[in-house]
């Protein structure tokens, strides 16, 4: 009786010690494991960072191989003004398409936005305008997911537009009106197209934590496509202050 | 019943060892994964040091054709005045698109953040600087007729975006610290209308504890755009 007692204390020691043993193995492992987390991090950032360089390693060379090839194209017409010319011409061609003045056209995203109507609310949800601030933010993140064009109601965005709002904010709201590219949108319904790889387009507007799923009252929807058609820029891009140093 | 009760405990405690030592084993499989991790990574490194350089190389190649054709350009088309004239449109596109760098009139604002005052409830998120911030301090700067935008040495250009990657500002995929000093070109008197009371550097940034200050200039230099344009989706067309 005495003797099993004994043994009974003996071996509650034992696997106490051997308890506490793992505890302390435990807590050290588990700080390894959080230094594990901030390098899983860096590998991604890492391998985020090696896709980056590549892509613009590879831009760039395409555009090195089109620029030699014009270069060659002059050097041959050196007798021929009409070839020149053409030549210059389809140069002129690519830089107008950069500049938003040409039509365009490619696989892409619609997305059309209006305010919810009072009976389509959900609760704890308001009427709201869409503002500026939300076409700002939209067209960022389209140019983020690498839209090659993009158009609001038909007004091509370009390297000088401005989207503001003009009117009193503190009246009644329907006295605010959007401008894009000075020029006034009569309207709260819009259209936003944008050219580039449609998925990526939808899920950076869309997807999880995309700026749709942060404002309440607006009734926002997406079509993908393959043929989105997006007009020219119309005006003149006009410059008074730029001069060019070399 | 004291031989029960020894029992007992004995299997409870084995019951606990055993789990402590499965948990220990995933544990160790977990970190086997971080010395196979860290392997990749300085390999990763060293591709993403490769790719940097070939990239570099690459990108001073375009620049020096860039000014070949430049020449060779300027050269055909001093033959007659049609070609003078499309060769024009080219040089002015090219400064249109933010090719080249540009001087002239304009003014700079610094972007800081500021600190926290909890007397006037200002946390730490109302006084940073926010993407969106900056984003909407480039709209107002348009608005006001700027020609060419800079943020610390990155060109806005029409395919610009400004996001953000944890607490840094990212312009053009390169990542922007504190303070960001962003350049605009055009009449100093309409972009200095930013910095008027209840103007936006007040709006987005002064009411909210953050810093910004505007400074008229009569020689803004902006830097060229380092990227390039290149279309796979969108094709002109007639």
């Amino acid at each position: 009786m005495k003797k099993g007692k004994n043994v009974m204390v003996v071996t509650i020691s034992i696997v106490c010690f051997l308890l506490m043993m793992i505890v302390f193995m435990q807590f050290k492992v588990a700080k390894q494991t959080q230094e594990t987390d901030i390098d899983t991090m860096q590998e991604t950032e890492l391998r985020q960072q090696l896709a980056n360089w590549k892509t613009k390693y590879e831009e760039t060379k395409e555009k090195t191989q089109e620029i030699s090839n014009t270069l060659e194209t002059y050097k041959k017409e050196t007798s021929s003004d009409a070839k020149t010319k053409e030549t210059l011409e389809t140069e002129l061609k690519t830089l107008e398409q950069a500049l938003g003045k040409t039509d365009v056209e490619g696989e892409g995203l619609i997305i059309s936005l209006r305010e919810k109507k009072e009976s389509e609310l959900e609760e704890n949800e308001y009427t709201t305008q869409i503002y500026a601030n939300d076409l700002i933010n939209i067209v960022n993140t389209l140019k983020d997911a690498g839209a090659e064009a993009i158009s609001i109601n038909d007004e091509r965005i370009i390297s000088t537009t401005d989207i503001v709002m003009v009117g009193d904010v503190d009246e009644e709201f329907n006295t605010l009106t959007i401008k894009i590219n000075s020029k006034f949108i009569r309207t709260n319904e819009y259209e936003i197209k944008a050219i580039g790889n449609s998925s990526y387009l939808e899920n950076s507007v869309f997807g999880k934590g995309g700026y749709i799923t942060q404002i309440d009252g607006i009734v926002a929807t997406a079509k993908k496509s393959n043929k989105v058609r997006i007009n020219k820029y119309n005006g003149e891009i006009e410059t008074k202050y730029i001069e060019e140093v070399n | 019943m004291n031989k029960k009760r020894e029992i007992i405990i004995l299997t409870i405690m084995c019951f606990v060892l055993s789990i402590a030592i499965a948990v220990q084993f995933r544990t160790v499989h977990y970190n086997g994964t971080t010395i196979g991790s860290s392997q990749s990574e300085s390999n990763l490194k060293a591709q993403v040091l490769k790719m940097k350089e070939k990239y570099e190389d690459e990108y001073k190649l375009l620049e020096e054709l860039t000014k070949e054709l430049e020449n060779v350009r300027q050269n055909v088309a001093g033959r007659n005045g049609e070609l003078k004239e499309l060769e024009d449109k080219i040089k002015k596109d090219n400064l249109l698109l933010g090719n080249t760098n540009v001087k002239g009139q304009g003014v700079t604002i610094t972007l800081n953040d500021g600190k926290p005052d909890l007397n006037l409830f200002l946390e730490d998120k109302d006084v940073l600087i926010h993407d969106f911030n900056v984003l909407l301090v480039v709209n107002e700067l348009r608005n006001a007729g700027a020609e060419a935008i800079s943020i610390n040495d990155e060109r806005v250009v029409n395919k610009t975006a400004i996001s953000c990657d944890g607490n840094v500002i990212v312009v053009n995929g390169e990542k922007i610290g504190t303070p960001i000093i962003v350049s605009a070109i055009g009449s100093s008197a309409r972009l200095t209308a930013l910095d008027r009371p209840g103007g936006t550097l007040e709006n987005i940034f002064r009411i909210s504890g953050k810093i910004a200050e505007l400074k008229k200039s009569n020689n803004v230099e902006i830097p060229k755009y380092t990227g390039v344009y290149s279309y796979k989706y969108a094709k002109t067309i007639e």
